[in-house]
């Protein structure tokens, strides 16, 4: 029972992380239509922001001014370079993020070098858990550490508000329906460019928020971006493109996942390519993709 | 109403309109008075989606040359959302219903942006059928009511040009019968009006007067009456 659990509990905390960055890839698809290969690296920007900040004034300022910075740079990246791809094909607008993923991570590695930065946690957030004392149905001692459920905690914390937003205001009730049909919104009087702008910088909050959140597990260094990028674009092509619930359940299914096959070092390897192969024979569109998108 | 004798609302001058390099619309030009209702016709291919298209402001086609005024305000400049402000609706062909959402969101998101219509009691009233499903996935609905929300839709903005692109396809004729009733209302309201129908005799039996595009040209611009009354005219551009 205790190992369940415990596997259970990082399989969350692997799909906590896939699930923040794949939430701004797929929330930047499915509103604009653009395949941000840049997000990786929006993510990477925000934990280097994050360790510089929280060693200068405190992690609780990164928490609030990481997220802002990253706001003015996405809103500055859609205005200044996405925006005059929108009308263009997939393969440019991959090409340009890409070029700007790799832009960035040379910029960061010139600064901070090509090793690690070292990312320390706040006091309130280093150490262990005994979760046996508030969960009475495990059997003896069972620790956990303390950051790995923070993570969590944020993770669906920010699926949480992300879902409020889009789900109960007239904000949401626009992005929503920009993401159906964008051009029937302008008919409607909607200037939904300046939305998606808006959208853009809400997709690189959440990228800040998984740079702050998730830096101190993985290591600070300039290859991060791409590094989860990639199963994260996954997470994003098996949930199916531009849409925000696959997006969670096929993180959670990756997680899930990787920990239970964690005894197993060469499956686990491969674990998530051949369940997006399985998933994508049997659903092509992934498992709550909207027909007509990328196609 | 007589189009001649009245000071044009909508200015439609010398325009040319292109989906990539296909040149559809090829310098067109008619103007219209306020609160008359139009009957844009002509065989499949001649321009008539196009041009509404064009009118919208839609970013495809492309308005390569030309220009469009309604009432004084110079729509070839605006883009879809500036022109919607300025007062035009289009009922696309498809209707465009947004998926997703109930029909009351789609009646909301259309008073997101200035200016407001109907109030959504007031479409509820002239909708009665909308109301029932207020709460219901608007693309749910059948074609005839997801219809009546298309319209329902452009009322609920502050509409002075609506554009009805094939209202009547792929109904039922007890709902084109009953769109017909909503749209007599709408007329009797003076909401200067374009109708592109292949179902030409419905939309004459609506219209004031009559244009009939033939390969992205005026073909012939009178009353509605000439047009039925003609019989070569009808069976030369419009085959009935």
């Amino acid at each position: 029972m205790n190992n369940f659990f415990l596997q259970t509990l990082t399989g969350l905390q692997i799909s906590a992380l896939y699930m923040l960055i794949a939430l701004g890839l797929t929330l930047v698809f499915g509103t604009l239509g653009v395949v941000n290969f840049a997000h990786g690296a929006l993510f990477m920007l925000g934990a280097y922001f994050a360790v510089e900040i929280a060693s200068q004034f405190g992690f609780e300022v990164a928490i609030v001014a990481v997220p802002i910075l990253l706001f003015i740079v996405g809103v500055a990246l859609e205005r200044g370079l996405i925006r005059h791809f929108y009308e263009r094909s997939h393969t440019d607008q991959i090409l340009v993020t890409f070029g700007l993923a790799i832009v960035i991570g040379e910029v960061l590695k010139t600064i901070y070098g090509a090793n690690n930065i070292p990312f320390a946690k706040p006091t309130w957030g280093t150490g262990i858990l005994r979760l046996d004392e508030y969960l009475p149905f495990l059997d003896g001692a069972v620790y956990y550490p303390k950051w790995r459920l923070i993570l969590v905690v944020v993770s669906f914390s920010t699926v949480a508000a992300l879902f409020i937003l889009l789900q109960f205001t007239k904000f949401g009730l626009i992005v929503r329906a920009g993401m159906r049909d964008s051009q029937m919104i302008a008919f409607l009087g909607v200037n939904i460019t300046r939305r998606f702008t808006i959208v853009f910088g809400i997709g690189s909050i959440i990228a800040a928020i998984a740079g702050i959140f998730g830096g101190p597990i993985t290591q600070v260094e300039p290859e991060l971006g791409m590094k989860l990028l990639i199963p994260s674009f996954l997470v994003v092509v098996v949930g199916g493109m531009g849409s925000l619930p696959g997006a969670v359940l096929a993180s959670l299914i990756f997680g899930m996942a990787i920990s239970f096959t964690a005894e197993y070092a060469p499956i686990q390897q491969i674990i998530i390519y051949l369940i997006a192969v399985v998933i994508l024979l049997v659903r092509p569109r992934g498992l709550m993709g909207k027909k007509g998108l990328m196609e | 109403m007589s189009m001649s004798e009245n000071k044009s609302f909508l200015s439609v001058k010398n325009i040319h309109s292109y989906y990539g390099e296909s040149y559809i619309v090829q310098g067109i030009s008619f103007d219209v008075a306020e609160g008359e209702i139009v009957a844009l016709l002509g065989r499949n291919g001649a321009g008539k989606t196009t041009t509404l298209k064009t009118l919208a402001r839609a970013l495809d086609p492309k308005l390569k040359q030309g220009e469009i005024y309604l009432g004084g305000v110079k729509l070839h400049e605006l883009k879809a959302h500036e022109a919607a402000q300025a007062g035009v609706q289009l009922v696309p062909e498809d209707r465009r219903i947004i998926p997703g959402l109930t029909v009351e969101e789609n009646l909301i998101i259309a008073q997101v942006a200035p200016t407001k219509g109907w109030e959504i009691d007031r479409i509820y009233e002239h909708f009665p059928r909308l109301a029932e499903r207020r709460k219901q996935d608007a693309t749910s609905m059948s074609g005839g009511e997801q219809q009546m929300l298309a319209v329902a839709r452009a009322l609920a903005r502050d509409v002075k040009l609506l554009l009805l692109d094939e209202p009547y396809e792929g109904l039922a004729p007890i709902i084109v019968h009953e769109i017909e009733s909503i749209l007599q209302e709408v007329k009797k309201i003076g909401i200067t009006t374009i109708i592109v129908e292949q179902n030409a005799v419905a939309a004459l039996k609506l219209a004031d007067s009559a244009i009939i595009l033939d390969t992205g040209e005026v073909a012939f611009r009178g009353t509605a009456k000439e047009v039925l009354d003609n019989k070569e005219l009808r069976e030369e551009y419009l085959a009935i």
